[in-house]
C-alpha cells in the first residue's frame, strides 16, 4: 500500500505542470507539425487537404519563397549583433572596472536602466520618439544641422542599422552586467605580475582578460545568441506592424513565419517554416549541450 | 603637483566624462519621452520640441485618465499578472520539487524533453493556440482565463528549470530529518524547503510578473474588446504615427507602464543575478 503510494506520488507533483505545458507548448508544436503537411489557409480553414512535403519543398528549394533569404538574414543579424554586443560590452565593462573610477555603482545602474523598461515600450518609444519622420528627435537634429529628413525605417540598409541600434540598446545592459561580473572574478594579482613584466594594455587584454572571462561568459553568450536568433519584437514593431509597414524588407525567420501565418494567412506553409525553425533550434541546443558536457569531462 | 598626480587626474576626468556622455546618449529616448509627456500642448504640429523645456504640465497624464481607460488597463494587466503568478508558481513549485527530490521512472527524459520544448519560440505556437482556443469546445479567445492559461504554460518550464536548479543546491538532510519526525510531504515543502529556497522563488515570481507585464503580442491578438485591454494593448492602440495619434499622450502612457517594472527592477537588482545564475537559465 505504502509502496504503491510512493510510486504514483512524483507524478502527482509533476502532472499539473505537465498538463499546462502539454496544452500550451507541446500540443501546438505537434499540431503545427501536422498542419505543415496540409494546405490550410484562410480559404481552406476547415476543408484543408494533405499536400505531403510541398510546403517544405517550397521553403527550402524555391529560392524566391523568401525563407532562405530570411534564414541568411537571420544569421547575418545574429553575427553582427553578437559581435557588436561583445565588443561594446567588453569595452564598457573594462572601463567600469578601471581602478580610478569612483561612482561605478551609479554609472552601472544608469547604464543598465534600459533593461528595466518593458521591451515593447522601449521599441515603440524609439519608433515614435527617435525615428518618426515628422517629429522624431533624429530628424529634428538632421533639420537643425541643415540636412533633409531621413526615413530611418524605410530602406533595407538604413532600416537594418536602425533596428540594430535599438536591439543593441535593449540587449547591451544584460551583456554589460555579465561582462562586469566576469571581470570582477579575475584575480588582480595576474595584472600585477603582468605590470612587473611591463606588459602593454593589449597584452593584458588578449593574454589575461579575454582567456579568463571566456568560460565565465560562455553560457550567457550562448543564451544571447539564441535570443538574437529568435528576435521578433524589434523588427516586427519597428517595420512590420499591420497597417504600418515601413517598406523595409527585413525578415528574420520568426517574423517570416509570423507574417505567413497572421498576415497572408498561409497556415500550412507557415507551419512548415515553424517546424524547420524548431529543428534548427533543437539540434543546435543538443549540439551545445553535448559540447558542454565534453568540456566538463576534460 | 607631481606629473603622476596630474596624469591620474586627467584619467579620472576622461573616465567620468566618458561615462556621463554615454549614459546621456543612452537615456536620450527616455529623456525625450519624459520631456514630451510633460509638455503643455498635446499636439505636435511643429518640430519645435527641445529635449528640455520649462513649461511643465501634467495635462497629458490627466487626459490619459479622463479620455482613455488607462486605469482599467492597469487593473487588467495586474489581474493577469497576479493570476499567472499564482497559477505558474502553484504548478512549478511542486513539479520542481518532484524533479529535484524524488527519483522516478522517466525523470531525466521528461526533464530533458522540457528543456528542448523550451527552444520553440512561443510566438510560433500562437496560431495553433488560437485555433484550439477559438474552435475548441470552450471558446477561450477574448477571455482573461485564456490568457492566464497561455502565460502559465509559457512560464511553467522556466519556473521548473530555475527552481529545480536552486532546490538541487539545498541540502537534503534537513528534509530527511523532518520526515523522520513525521512531517508530511506538504509540510516538508512549505515548512522546510520553501523558506530555504526563498531567493529563487522570489526571482522566479518576479520574472513571471515582468513577463506578463511586458507581454504584448498575445494580449493584442487574443483580446479584442476595449474593456479587456491590457496596458500593452492600450499602449499599442495609442501609438502615434505620421498621420494620427498623439505622441505626448503615448509618451506619458509608456512611462506610466514602465514604472512598476522599474521599481521591481531597482529593488531586485542585487538578487537578480544570483537567483538566476544558480538555476542556470534565463527567461
Amino acid at each position: 500500500m505504502k509502496k504503491e503510494q510512493s510510486r504514483i506520488k512524483p507524478y502527482i507533483f509533476i502532472t499539473p505542470a505537465l498538463f499546462f505545458i502539454g496544452l500550451i507548448i507541446l500540443f501546438p508544436i505537434l499540431y503545427t507539425f501536422y498542419i505543415s503537411f496540409t494546405n490550410m489557409s484562410i480559404y481552406h480553414w476547415f476543408n484543408f487537404e494533405f499536400h505531403g512535403l510541398n510546403n517544405y519543398v517550397k521553403a527550402l528549394f524555391e529560392l524566391d519563397s523568401g525563407f532562405i533569404t530570411a534564414l541568411l538574414f537571420t544569421c547575418l543579424w545574429t553575427v553582427v549583433n553578437m559581435g557588436l554586443q561583445l565588443i561594446i560590452a567588453f569595452f564598457i565593462a573594462s572601463l567600469l572596472n578601471h581602478k580610478l573610477l569612483r561612482f561605478r555603482g551609479i554609472y552601472k545602474t544608469l547604464l543598465i536602466l534600459p533593461w528595466a523598461i518593458p521591451g515593447y515600450v522601449s521599441i515603440l518609444l524609439w519608433k515614435t520618439g527617435m525615428f518618426n519622420t515628422e517629429f522624431g528627435l533624429l530628424n529634428q537634429w538632421m533639420n537643425d544641422l541643415g540636412f533633409e529628413s531621413v526615413r530611418w525605417l524605410n530602406k533595407d540598409v538604413i532600416a537594418f542599422v536602425s533596428v540594430t541600434v535599438v536591439n543593441l540598446w535593449l540587449a547591451l545592459p544584460f551583456m554589460i552586467v555579465i561582462m562586469d561580473g566576469a571581470l570582477q572574478s579575475i584575480d588582480k594579482s595576474y595584472y600585477e605580475a603582468a605590470d612587473m613584466e611591463s606588459a602593454t594594455i593589449l597584452d593584458k587584454a588578449f593574454k589575461i582578460t579575454i582567456p579568463l572571462i571566456k568560460p565565465v561568459i560562455a553560457p550567457a553568450v550562448i543564451i544571447t545568441i539564441f535570443t538574437t536568433f529568435k528576435q521578433f519584437d524589434v523588427i516586427y514593431l519597428l517595420t512590420l506592424q499591420p497597417g504600418a509597414q515601413t517598406g523595409a524588407n527585413l525578415h528574420t525567420i520568426i517574423t517570416y513565419a509570423y507574417e505567413n501565418a497572421f498576415i497572408t494567412s498561409n497556415y500550412g506553409y507557415s507551419s512548415a517554416i515553424s517546424t524547420i525553425i524548431f529543428i534548427i533550434l533543437v539540434s543546435t541546443t543538443l549540439i551545445w549541450n553535448r559540447s558542454r558536457r565534453g568540456v566538463a569531462h576534460e | 603637483m607631481s606629473k603622476k598626480k596630474i596624469k591620474k587626474l586627467i584619467t579620472k576626468f576622461i573616465l567620468n566624462l566618458f561615462f556621463i556622455s554615454i549614459i546621456f546618449i543612452t537615456l536620450i529616448p527616455i529623456f525625450y519621452a519624459i520631456s514630451v509627456s510633460l509638455s503643455e500642448t498635446n499636439s505636435l504640429v511643429s518640430s519645435e520640441f527641445s529635449l528640455f523645456h520649462l513649461d511643465l504640465s501634467y495635462n497629458n497624464y490627466l487626459e490619459l485618465f479622463k479620455n482613455y481607460d488607462i486605469g482599467l488597463w492597469f487593473i487588467n494587466s495586474t489581474i493577469l499578472a497576479v493570476a499567472t503568478l499564482v497559477f505558474a508558481l502553484g504548478i512549478s513549485i511542486p513539479a520542481a520539487y518532484g524533479f529535484s527530490r524524488i527519483k522516478f521512472k522517466g525523470r531525466n527524459s521528461i526533464f530533458k524533453t522540457l528543456i528542448l520544448l523550451n527552444a520553440f519560440p512561443t510566438i510560433l505556437s500562437m496560431f495553433a493556440i488560437w485555433r484550439i482556443m477559438s474552435t475548441g469546445p470552450v471558446v477561450l479567445v477574448n477571455t482573461r482565463i485564456g490568457l492566464v492559461i497561455i502565460y502559465t504554460g509559457t512560464m511553467a518550464i522556466f519556473g521548473i528549470m530555475n527552481m529545480k536548479g536552486y532546490f538541487d543546491t539545498v541540502p537534503n538532510e534537513i528534509e530527511e530529518a523532518a520526515k523522520i519526525d513525521g512531517a508530511s510531504d506538504f509540510q516538508v515543502i512549505t515548512k522546510v524547503l520553501l523558506p530555504l529556497a526563498k531567493p529563487s522563488i522570489i526571482v522566479t515570481g518576479m520574472m513571471i510578473l515582468i513577463y506578463v507585464w511586458n507581454e504584448y503580442i498575445f494580449s493584442i491578438t487574443f483580446m479584442t474588446g476595449e474593456e479587456n485591454f491590457t496596458l500593452a494593448a492600450g499602449l499599442y492602440s495609442l501609438q502615434a504615427n505620421e498621420t494620427s495619434g498623439s505622441w505626448p499622450i503615448f509618451a506619458a502612457a509608456a512611462l506610466l507602464t514602465s514604472i512598476p517594472v522599474l521599481i521591481i527592477f531597482l529593488l531586485a537588482q542585487k538578487h537578480m543575478v544570483s537567483g538566476l545564475t544558480v538555476g542556470g537559465v534565463k527567461a
